[in-house]
């Protein structure tokens, strides 16, 4: 055995580790001690440690820093300075099976750094989503990390992260896995038009074909983003734009009295008994603002082109159908007014939660595949203030009652304390990206699914693309790096882009 | 100023029930003459003219003698393969046709690494048509997606681009499922859009396209069509008027009969109250001379369904002066029996929700078959409905029965049939 140190004290929490020399071990660090099968500890904090008084080491270095002599040292100083580290045990196994470790690994014995085989438990879930390879401290083991997509994604998976750690490179390896599977629909909501990869490496490039575009400016091969004004219901509006009790009452009015046409007649001005000009006025503002539709000259204009009278009636359909045979939609909604994005996402989940809630009825749920909804920026519907004024809304729904259905969301944000807690208590996979914010770290520690009290300053610490993962669903926090995803899909094997340059055989 | 006539989905020789037929020749006897004196300078059909690639021979001898007439009139007739007139062996009434001389296939591909489309020019206005033929939608998809779109772009002049798909876009809610192919795949700037399969009207503008319009069906092909024409649903095709551009399209409604629709829901009744309860419903409307479609749905408490007599209701809707009738009871069931799942009045559609439930419960893992079985299995189904043509014998019969299969399921199977 490779020793890296010895356990020369500590307690459950804190097992004190003397490192040796020439054997540098890291924050992280995974380190392994054996006896009656073998304990994986990690390191969660280092120290200095020296035989020697403070004074004589202080007095030592001001020989050395003023000049006075070259030939100043300690008498074998590997053994009188050194390093401790606290560790923490995270997982003892025993004949193959990880054990949460409830006794200490033998006092005085001596630690490894951990290898490729002592994670063998880790194995290949069924519906595999790729996330990394397990990290201990900065160096990467070959070993991947999964998790089983039905499992995390009913439960819902949150990704906290602050700008620039990983989050999309993250996500974007995720859904690479997710869209091999025809067990997982998912809805992409993208408001930076990030993931498809128009004109970058991204999901477009995926070989299955199983990847749906949606764009108000789609390049060939992708769908142009219209939605039909009437496929739009009161109710796709609530939680996500602040209407006041007057404008409500009359959004009621106009829809009993005209259906599907109501927000037709809202624009064209037609007015209403009992409903105030004022109101109508303010509605109309508001869908021109939101929407982009407006009346010119007696006709519905549609600004942008996405939200409009004619054309895009069977958009949601499709796009509901598509998820339901376990396709990637990606919505790009960059184009989009913040409002009229979480609306579109609105529109689109409420279909599939209608669809769902009658499958369940039906007894069909079980064989169609589960959704999963992914929300940036997830405080802007799933934030204490944003529920407390205005109500839930379809995704806050979906948090509470998605598991039911088979439906979860795959939620980022870079303010986790803006979400409420009985949200994230119901989000069993964090995936934990760094972040410098130690408010939004307490957040994230106080509701991960293991103990990470210590991992304060591993959180803090940690580089773009290297994660914790947190699940009810690993029996341990897993450190992880995420690969690059272009390396990523390189390291697939793709072949160039430019490569179809056969002549077509035309029939017809 | 020019005149041209845009018609689709004519479908003659969809109609199994003469008087139907008669119908269904007679939307497009008028169609053709509602042209004529209109003075067009030519006529678009935009795919389906014929129900089948090789129709019976008396639909296609009625057809053929109209067409002439049209021809001699000195009115060309520009057309290509939609869904239905499509032979992977070019053996199609369309090839025929335009061997004859009657009419003339505008899809015109230039063979490279891009799809690149010749125009067909009409001698008389200059006006220049190209476009694509109806596919299964992998391989619609597929030429559209490689579609030269920069050089149709480039052409200068009156451009008409003739197709046969139903466009994302512009597909009504209720046609969701139907394969579609989104806008941004079709090239720019041309001055009309000839569109076909979509069975409903619709004249669409959208920026940087000329008018994108389907006439929709002329008659209709499918039980759904004539139901939807009983409840009020125009028929007909466009007129368009045009020099350099186009002026806005007219509808020119063709309507051959009157047509009446009753609805009757029987849900909770048992099967004599059922049947008494049509009776009232049947009495209540006026069908002298008209073609009548009468939806029969529901749940019967009790009874069995066949005990209201498609027969007798029949007579009695005859005896009051119905010209046709044509009832639907695909919606009718009876707790006595087991529940029928599938409720589509619209064959295809219900042929293919059919195929997907069987194969949902399935455990295949062969994902193509997953995703497009449905499709497979419906095409296949509608080859094999392919009568013998007159004069073809039973092994040449065969053969192209085994080449049509062939081409649906992807194989190979030696050239010989075995």
């Amino acid at each position: 055995m490779e020793a890296v140190g010895q356990i020369i004290g500590g307690e459950t929490a804190a097992v004190l580790i003397r490192q040796k020399s020439g054997e540098p071990v890291e924050l992280g660090d995974l380190l392994v001690a054996e006896g009656d099968g073998y304990t994986i500890l990690q390191v969660k904090d280092l120290r200095y440690r020296s035989q020697i008084p403070q004074g004589m080491r202080e007095l030592a270095s001001g020989f050395n820093l003023e000049g006075y002599s070259g030939d100043v040292e300690f008498l074998e100083p590997e053994l009188r300075n050194y390093i401790i580290a606290e560790a923490r045990p995270i997982l003892h196994v025993r004949e193959g099976e990880p054990l949460i470790p409830k006794r200490l690994p033998r006092f005085f014995r001596e630690v490894r750094r951990i290898r490729e085989g002592d994670l063998d438990f880790l194995e290949k879930p069924r519906n595999p989503v790729f996330l990394g390879h397990v990290r201990s401290g900065s160096k990467v083991l070959d070993t991947p990390v999964y998790v089983d997509a039905v499992d995390a994604i009913t439960h819902h998976i949150l990704i906290p992260a602050t700008t620039g750690r990983g989050k999309s490179n993250l996500v974007k390896v995720m859904l690479w896995s997710l869209a091999e599977m025809d067990r997982v629909g998912i809805l992409v909501l993208d408001p930076h038009d990030e993931y498809y990869g128009r004109n970058e490496a991204g999901l477009r490039r995926h070989p299955s074909n199983n990847v749906v575009y949606y764009s108000p400016d789609a390049p060939v091969g992708g769908n142009t983003l219209t939605i039909n004004l009437r496929s739009l219901r009161p109710e796709h509006f609530e939680g996500i734009i602040p209407f006041t009790q007057a404008q409500e009452q009359a959004i009621a009015r106009y829809y009993n009295e005209y259906g599907d046409e109501w927000i037709l007649k809202i624009v064209k001005g037609e007015e209403l008994p009992g409903v105030q000009q004022v109101t109508l006025n303010v509605l109309r503002r508001i869908f021109d603002v939101i929407l982009g539709v407006y009346l010119d000259d007696g006709k519905i204009k549609s600004r942008g082109g996405v939200f409009r009278e004619r054309g895009g009636e069977s958009t949601i359909k499709d796009i509901a159908a598509s998820l339901e045979d376990g396709r990637i939609v990606v919505v790009d909604t960059s184009r989009l007014m913040g409002e009229a994005e979480l609306l579109v996402g609105s529109v689109i989940s409420a279909e599939i939660f209608r669809r769902y809630q009658q499958y369940k009825a039906d007894g069909k749920l079980r064989r169609k595949p589960v959704i999963g909804i992914v929300i940036e920026e997830a405080p802007r519907v799933l934030g204490k203030e944003v529920i407390e004024r205005q109500g839930n809304n379809i995704y806050s729904t979906i948090a509470r009652e998605g598991r039911k259905f088979n439906i979860g969301l795959i939620a980022i944000t870079q303010l986790v304390s803006l979400i409420p807690r009985t949200v994230l208590a119901n989000m069993n996979t964090k995936i934990i990206l760094g972040n410098e914010m130690a408010q939004e770290r307490a957040e994230i520690i106080g509701s991960a699914s293991q103990d990470l009290s210590d991992d304060n300053r591993t959180i803090a610490s940690l580089d773009k693309g290297e994660a914790i993962v947190s699940s009810i669903f690993t029996k341990f926090a897993v450190p992880v790096k995420i690969p690059l995803f272009e390396e990523f899909i390189e390291s697939a094997g793709l072949e160039s882009e430019d490569s179809e340059d056969e002549e077509i055989e035309f029939i017809g | 100023m020019y005149r041209f006539a845009h018609l689709s989905d004519c479908h003659l020789g969809a109609q199994k029930q003469p008087d139907l037929r008669e119908l269904e020749f007679e939307a497009f006897r008028m169609a053709l003459d509602d042209a004529l004196q209109n003075d067009v300078d030519f006529i678009i059909i935009a795919g389906d003219l014929f129900h089948s690639n090789i129709p019976n021979m008396e639909t296609v001898k009625r057809a053929t003698l109209e067409l002439r007439r049209v021809r001699e009139a000195g009115v060309p007739i520009y057309v290509n393969y939609g869904s239905h007139d499509y032979s992977p062996s070019n053996t199609s009434m369309i090839d025929i046709l335009e061997s004859a001389g009657v009419i003339e296939k505008v899809v015109r591909p230039i063979p490279g690494k891009r799809l690149g489309l010749e125009f067909t020019v009409d001698e008389k206005t200059g006006a220049k048509i190209t476009g694509l033929s109806g596919r299964s939608r992998t391989l619609e998809v597929d030429y559209f997606m490689k579609l030269d779109r920069d050089a149709l772009e480039a052409e200068e002049g009156f451009r008409i681009f003739l197709f046969h798909s139903a466009i994302t876009q512009f597909k009504p809610a209720d046609l969701a499922d139907m394969e579609s192919v989104d806008l941004n795949l079709f090239p720019r700037g041309f001055e009309y859009y000839a569109g076909g399969h979509v069975h409903r009207s619709g004249c669409y503008h959208e920026e940087g396209y000329g008018p994108i319009v389907y006439p929709g069906t002329l008659f209709g092909s499918y039980a759904g069509d004539l139901e939807e024409n009983a409840r009020g649903e125009v028929r007909g095709y466009y007129l368009v008027e045009f020099t350099d551009k186009v002026r806005e399209p007219e509808f020119r409604e063709i309507r051959p009969a009157e047509f009446e629709y009753i609805e009757c829901d029987v849900t909770g009744r048992n099967s004599q109250d059922a049947f008494s309860l049509i009776g009232r419903e049947i009495a209540d409307h006026d069908v002298t001379g008209k073609v009548v479609m009468l939806k029969i749905r529901g749940e019967l408490s009790s009874g069995r369904t066949s005990d209201i007599n498609s027969a007798s209701i029949r007579e009695r809707l005859e005896s009051m002066g119905a010209r046709v009738v044509q009832i639907n009871r695909y919606g009718l069931s009876t707790r006595e029996i087991q529940k029928v799942r599938v409720v589509e009045s619209d064959v295809p559609r219900m042929e293919r929700r059919i195929f997907r439930e069987k194969l949902a419960g399935l455990d295949i893992k062969n994902r193509r078959l997953m995703d497009e079985g449905d499709s497979i299995a419906v095409e296949l189904l509608r080859r094999l409905e392919n009568e013998k043509a007159p004069g073809e014998n039973r092994s040449e019969y065969e053969k192209r029965i085994t080449e049509d299969a062939e081409d649906v399921l992807d194989l190979d199977l030696g050239g010989d049939g075995t």
